[in-house]
């Protein structure tokens, strides 16, 4: 019985540590597709003149993985009846993204602030933004690798160290 | 081909388009909407303007009339706007925007200038809704007067503001290019600098122009009659709205290229054609061979008279009626 407990406290802490060490993977990912993302909208609304919805569907037919759920959500409100306006329909993307892609708090603040203007500036205007956003993408995405590499794997191995902790302490 | 016009509404908030919904005889008999920041909510259909208060019946009385917020102004201009503005600087400039149907918002507001010249409308606070509508056939009187065996003739439509202008212009394009009431059909190159003939949506006309129509949408005339002589090989010119200085040169250069004519002007009758700078010239020198005059006299679309450009007179047998535009 004791043995099996101990089992199961190894296995869940390994677990954990395998889960947040997958995590930080996640969010490189998600950041690097936001990254493409923003680089599409810079074609698709800066050279092709496409309107939000127009564009946003391109990119969501181009992009691969769960990160398209934006792209699909954000089409969805702009097309709701409600009449939502770009803003509001990107402030309701962002909430309902929020439970289903892996982001850092401050990757979800560029995805919130880029919504401020969008669709009610010119064109130069609305370039300025994507490209602001997307430096900050960047630089989130890069800090988000050191992370990955530095601590991936010290997680994973935290885990069952902490796991082996316990039981050393217990047993 | 033509969307209902009820799809007018779901451009507007909950508000405003609950009120309109349930306007007096009816959402499709108006004319025009009008949204003004802080003011009530107005309507203008035929010869009658009213407020319209919450409930959607007419008033005259600006206190129980709807008011229309400020930022209602900007949410409708969203929603009209594709909530892409970015698509639209050319109708900041312009001052309108023309949604599918081929329905315009006029824009009025805050200005930005950039030395001495208009660089946009920068804030919004007045919208005019013109509803388009199509009069498909209120041509049939005219057509046999604009040819001449089947030699379309140079033509411009007169009239005083909202008396169906584009409406008949758009049934004269529709006709010729369709070849109704003519021998035979022509090839007809129109030049839609505000959008208002073909009321194209992303290029497609969204009014029923003919089977044989090229359209330019929101080009400048000049340039685009250039373009449609040098490439399209038209038989008829159509465009809107002459009467600045250059389009003079447009109109002989026309002439040159030996096609027909089809345009509009803002004119009461061949007297007051004659005092305005460009249009005075256009009719001494005879470069139209009819002007076709309409009123509001039965309401718009109207027919009054068809001149003769040549000899100045008035072509017998023509009786003042209504065509049955914007019906």
């Amino acid at each position: 019985m004791k043995l099996f407990g101990a089992l199961l406290v190894l296995f869940s802490s390994t677990a954990a540590g395998w889960l947040w060490g997958t995590m930080l993977r996640k969010r490189l990912k998600t950041l690097g597709d936001l990254r493409q993302v923003f680089q599409w909208l810079e074609t698709e609304i800066g050279y092709n003149l496409f309107p939000l919805q127009e564009a946003f569907r391109r990119i969501g037919e181009r992009l691969r993985g769960e990160t398209s759920i934006i792209t699909g959500v954000f089409v969805g409100f702009l097309n709701s009846v409600q009449g939502l306006t770009a803003e509001e329909a990107w402030r309701q993307t962002v909430q309902t993204c929020r439970e289903k892609l892996v982001l850092a708090e401050n990757d979800w603040k560029i995805l919130e602030d880029f919504g401020c203007t969008l669709g009610t500036t010119d064109r130069s205007h609305q370039l300025k933004a994507i490209r602001e956003s997307l430096e900050r993408i960047k630089i989130q995405e890069e800090e988000a690798g050191k992370t990955m590499e530095k601590n991936e794997k010290l997680y994973r191995y935290l885990g069952t160290a902490a796991g082996t902790l316990v039981i050393l302490l217990f047993y | 081909m033509v969307t209902n016009i009820g799809e007018v509404l779901t451009y507007l908030t909950p508000r405003i388009r609950r009120a309109l919904e349930k306007v007096d005889g009816g959402f499709n008999r108006l004319e025009e909407i009008r949204l003004r920041a802080g003011k009530p909510l107005q309507v203008e259909n035929g010869q009658v303007s009213a407020l319209v208060t919450p409930e959607g019946s007419f008033t005259d009385r600006a206190d129980r009339a709807l008011q229309v917020r400020e930022d209602e102004i900007l949410r409708c201009l969203q929603l009209m706007g594709d909530n892409s503005f970015y698509t639209l600087e050319e109708e900041f400039k312009e001052g309108f925007i023309t949604l599918p149907g081929g329905h315009r918002v006029g824009l009025a507001g805050e200005c930005l200038v950039e030395k001495g010249r208009l660089l946009r409308i920068k804030k919004v606070t007045a919208l005019n809704l013109r509803l388009a509508r199509e009069a498909i056939g209120s041509s049939r009187r005219i057509i046999p007067f604009l040819v001449e065996g089947d030699r379309p003739l140079r033509a411009m439509i007169i009239s005083p503001p909202q008396a169906g202008k584009t409406t008949l212009l758009r049934d004269i394009v529709r006709s010729f290019s369709n070849g109704e009431g003519i021998p035979s059909p022509v090839k007809v190159g129109l030049v839609d600098e505000r959008g208002e003939i073909a009321g194209c949506f992303h290029g497609i006309p969204q009014m029923d122009v003919g089977i044989r129509t090229d359209v330019l949408n929101g080009c400048p005339k000049q340039d685009g009659i250039f373009l449609l002589l040098r490439s399209m090989s038209p038989q008829v010119i159509a465009t809107d709205e002459i009467g600045r200085p250059e389009d003079l040169k447009v109109i002989e250069e026309i002439l040159n290229a030996g096609v027909g004519f089809i345009t509009t002007a803002h004119a009461w009758d061949t007297k007051d054609l004659i005092l305005r700078p460009a249009l005075g010239e256009i009719w001494d020198r005879g470069l139209v061979e009819r002007v076709v005059i309409l009123s509001r006299r039965y309401g718009s679309g109207t027919l009054e008279e068809i001149w003769d450009g040549k000899t100045k007179k008035p072509l017998p047998g023509v009786k003042p009626v209504r065509l049955g535009v914007r019906e």
